[in-house]
């Protein structure tokens, strides 16, 4: 399918089969997918949902052919101030090569993990939305662009249809920047879908649901993404403390808003509610190791996560700076980072260049500051408490796009018997997204999880059945280790999803979670196996 | 002054602009966010880690590996590794034909040298320099023809073949293989009708000397410059010039992982670029028409004290 069929009148461009999906390696080789629920009749009259049927932004219809042409204008103002300085200084270099330069030779498509699970779906190739915005941009924004439009590769008819699809079409792709990485002439589609994300949110006020209105603006509002308000973080952490004395028979004080500590820790709030024991294990561990460290209850504060980071520079730079004013406030000498793979990148990374320099503040990988602990010998491990299977799940953001690389490996190494660790092929800066990145895994409009779970979690599920092959049987019990809340969001959906624990024996935890458990102080097993206690299944 | 020397000049003004303000574009955009792709060679981390693995990593000194940059770029560019190593198939003709343009672009640079030494003088038949300037003007520009020649075909063919690459190949891609398959094709004829480059190397001679092209010119080589000369003007113009993306998009995008530590320059750009106005028109973004700066926009939290709990 050529991208200038994005403009064609009808029902639906693409449909995703199940027969046409990448098989997994046994033992879902011969297993029947469930296909995508299609749309209910009066959603399907809501919401735009023409690519391939299904709807992640729940994106209303317009009403009259007078807001269509609006909208069509709305989405031509915004590209064009994609292209200014002033409005996107942030980007405009890397997005301007990025449009101009494809040389069309389609490498990139074969390292993307939706083009290739979906059964190559031409709608999925990480060049097909790129084409579409170099093709509006050269016929629509550039002088002359009209003339011979057809012979010069870029006749593409703008319309609400295009819009609607390519908003759709942007968030099919997980920004995991795999197909920059083999790009030969550096172009990069990954970041081309952050900005057309970017475009969407910031002139036309369009974005995830749960990246935005329940994400950034709920962070923004209440204090967390997760709507946990500063009032009650006070109490859920002395929640944590209760169950930190019942795990490990000790009472942990955990620091909140202490001035001059020396680390200001900051978790993806997500944890607190779906993985307490994440938090917890830090906790111990920080003991146990005597680090002077805090926790912040300020707006903001206790949450790591940025969602602005996929799609709004603006509301990326008001929670960065936020995180950056506590820390500042609480005169702590720097940042750590909690297990949350695109909060390391967002304030580690992007927002590295946001302030002068003068009011910045260090920022540091957990990964790097647990490597040092182990690495100190203030906690003795007995790695035989872990005598079970491990693999280790690379999120794309800490790894690829920071490169940490070798911090949660070498942990991983003292803290398991020779041999249980093995590697995901590939791994490292070439490893697969989970799937859930780019805020996929918290967004669950329409039939989304429907097509996370058959097309973007794919090759993950797949990796992971890979890496314990001639281990299936579900007696033996087999870990992935993934290091980062989001990822484990998705990765816990798709074990869900197909039942994997119970066919397999494979389930999932952090890497704080698997050190305390190789704890010599620890009695009791600190991780627990699904079926172990009813309330974590 | 012929005719032909005149579009030569012109061609090259051309290029020289063109080419010239297509760098300067991209060189004077704002320094953007930081946004690098590992592995990045100057880490020295062949596992494609980088100073984040280092605990305390801001308080120590930086180590640029930059020979592990030429090592990496060296056989990328002359090579074209990503491709080799991630889609070998378009790899068997696209690398004949990068190499084929640059033994032919070596081949014009010692040709070059050759009308030079002969302004002097110096030509094969009395010049051991001339002499080899004119057999390293051979020994490059003709495998250049030939490599050039195949890989242009053979691209034409799989971009027509390969559904993966015709879906997305518009009839420009093909006029531009057709115009550097002909420039290789006429390049070859020329040279089997003047095996020893001598008309050609008068005429650039004339080109240096702004004087007059004595020896005649076969029609082909009229052709053959003409397609040229058409050539040079034109390429600045397309995104064959991915040169320029190869560049920055690797030494300033993906290996652009420069910390903020908080030198001047990077200080004052930063200040430069929050105090620009934006025009940005979605509700949340609360910019007013452009009345607000980037600095007055992000340190606003439009949802701060309202239902508050
Ligand atoms: S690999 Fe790069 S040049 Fe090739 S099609 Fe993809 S984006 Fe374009
Ligand atoms: S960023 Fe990742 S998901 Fe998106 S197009 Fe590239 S490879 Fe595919």
């Amino acid at each position: 399918m050529r991208p200038e069929e994005i403009s064609k009148k009808t029902e639906q461009l693409v449909t995703i089969k199940t027969e046409d999906l990448a098989p997994l390696p046994f033992p879902y080789d011969t297993y029947e997918e469930t296909p995508i629920t299609p749309l209910k009749e009066e959603q399907k009259k809501k919401w735009e949902h023409s690519l391939d049927g299904v709807s992640a932004l729940t994106l209303p219809k317009p009403e009259t052919p007078e807001e269509e042409e609006r909208l069509v204008k709305a989405f031509l103002s915004g590209l064009e101030k994609l292209m200014t300085k002033e409005n996107n200084w942030t980007f405009l270099q890397p997005l301007m090569l990025s449009l101009e330069y494809c040389a069309k030779c389609q490498t990139c498509a074969d390292a993307c993990p939706a083009f290739e699970m979906s059964g190559r779906k031409d709608i999925y190739r990480p060049t097909f939305r790129a084409d579409v915005l170099r093709k509006i941009a050269k016929k629509y924004l550039s002088k002359g662009g009209k003339i011979f439009a057809g012979f010069r590769g870029h006749d593409i008819d703008l319309n609400w249809d295009t819009i609607a699809r390519l908003a759709e079409l942007a968030y099919r792709c997980t920004l995991c920047r795999r197909c920059a990485s083999v790009c030969p002439v550096g172009v990069d589609n990954g970041l081309i879908t952050h900005e057309l994300r970017k475009l969407f949110s910031q002139e036309m006020g369009i974005a995830g649901p749960e990246i935005h209105e329940k994400g950034s603006v709920k962070h923004l509002k209440f204090g967390s993404s997760t709507g946990m308000t500063t009032a009650a973080v006070a109490d859920i952490i002395e929640y944590l403390e209760d169950d930190i004395e019942e795990k490990t028979g000790k009472r942990i004080k955990i620091p909140l808003n202490k001035k001059g500590a020396e680390i200001l820790l900051i978790h993806n709030a997500g944890e607190f509610m779906a993985w307490p024991e994440n938090p917890m294990a830090f906790a111990i561990l920080f003991d146990a190791a005597g680090i002077d460290y805090t926790l912040s209850t300020d707006l903001v504060g206790y949450d790591a996560v940025n969602y602005g980071l996929w799609y709004d520079d603006v509301q990326f730079a008001r929670v960065a700076l936020k995180h950056i004013e506590i820390a500042r406030n609480l005169g702590v000498k720097k940042i750590v980072i909690g297990e949350c793979g695109h909060a390391h990148k967002a304030l580690s990374v992007i927002a590295d260049r946001l302030l002068p320099g003068a009011q910045m503040i260090p920022r540091e990988s957990s990964y790097t500051l647990l490597n040092d602990i182990v690495k100190s010998g203030k906690i003795k491990f007995d790695p035989s408490k872990n005598d079970f299977p491990v693999t280790l799940h690379d999120p794309c953001n800490a790894v690829r796009l920071m490169g940490i690389v070798k911090p949660q490996r070498e942990v991983l190494n003292a803290i398991f018997p020779p041999g249980r660790f093995r590697e995901m092929e590939p791994h490292g800066v070439e490893n697969y997204c989970c799937g859930g990145g780019s805020g996929f895994a918290i967004m669950s409009s329409g039939n989304f999880p429907d097509w996370k779970r058959l097309v973007s979690g794919r090759k993950k599920l797949a990796q992971i059945l890979n890496a314990f092959q001639g281990e299936m049987d579900p007696s033996i019990k087999k870990m992935v280790c993934a290091p980062c809340s989001n990822c484990k969001g998705q990765i816990r959906d798709m074990l869900e999803s197909y039942e994997v624990y119970e066919k397999t024996g494979i389930w999932y935890t952090g890497l704080v979670e698997l050190m305390v458990n190789a704890m010599v102080d620890q009695k009791k097993p600190y991780i627990e196996w699904p079926g172990e206690d009813d309330d974590d299944m | 002054m012929g005719f032909l020397q005149i579009l030569t000049y012109l061609s090259g003004l051309v290029f020289v602009i063109a080419f010239g303000a297509k760098l300067l574009k991209y060189a004077t955009m704002p320094m953007h966010v930081r946004w690098e792709l590992y592995p990045i060679p100057h880490e020295g981390k062949e596992w494609g880690g980088s100073f984040y693995e280092e605990i305390d990593h801001w308080k120590k000194v930086r180590h640029k590996d930059h020979m592990a940059q030429y090592r990496f770029m060296v056989p990328e560019i002359l090579f074209i590794r990503a491709l080799r190593e991630d889609n070998r198939p378009l790899w068997y003709w696209s690398f004949p034909f990068h190499m084929g343009l640059y033994l032919s672009i070596g081949g014009l640079v010692f040709l070059g040298f050759g009308a030079f030494v002969q302004i002097f003088g110096m030509v094969p038949e009395n010049s051991a320099l001339a002499s080899l300037f004119q057999s390293l003007t051979t020994v490059f520009a003709v495998p250049g023809y030939i490599l050039g020649t195949i890989g242009a075909l053979g691209l034409i063919v799989k971009r027509t073949t390969d559904s993966n690459l015709a879906d997305v190949t518009a009839g420009i891609d093909f006029m531009n293989l057709i115009w550097l398959g002909l420039l290789f094709v006429t390049g070859f004829i020329v040279w089997l009708q003047d095996p020893g480059f001598n008309v050609s190397r008068a005429y650039f001679q004339s080109l240096l000397t702004y004087g007059p092209m004595k020896e005649p010119m076969s029609a082909i080589h009229v052709v053959n410059l003409l397609i040229f000369i058409g050539f040079w003007a034109y390429f600045p113009f397309t995104p064959m010039t991915h040169m320029v993306s190869k560049y920055f998009m690797w030494d300033k995008v993906k290996w652009d992982d420069d910390p903020n530590r908080g030198d001047a320059g990077m200080d004052s750009k930063i200040k430069k670029y929050l105090a620009y106005p934006v025009t940005w028109a979605a509700v949340h973004i609360d910019s007013q028409g452009g009345k607000k700066t980037w600095a007055d926009i992000a340190t606003t939290n439009p949802w701060e004290n309202k239902d508050q709990k």
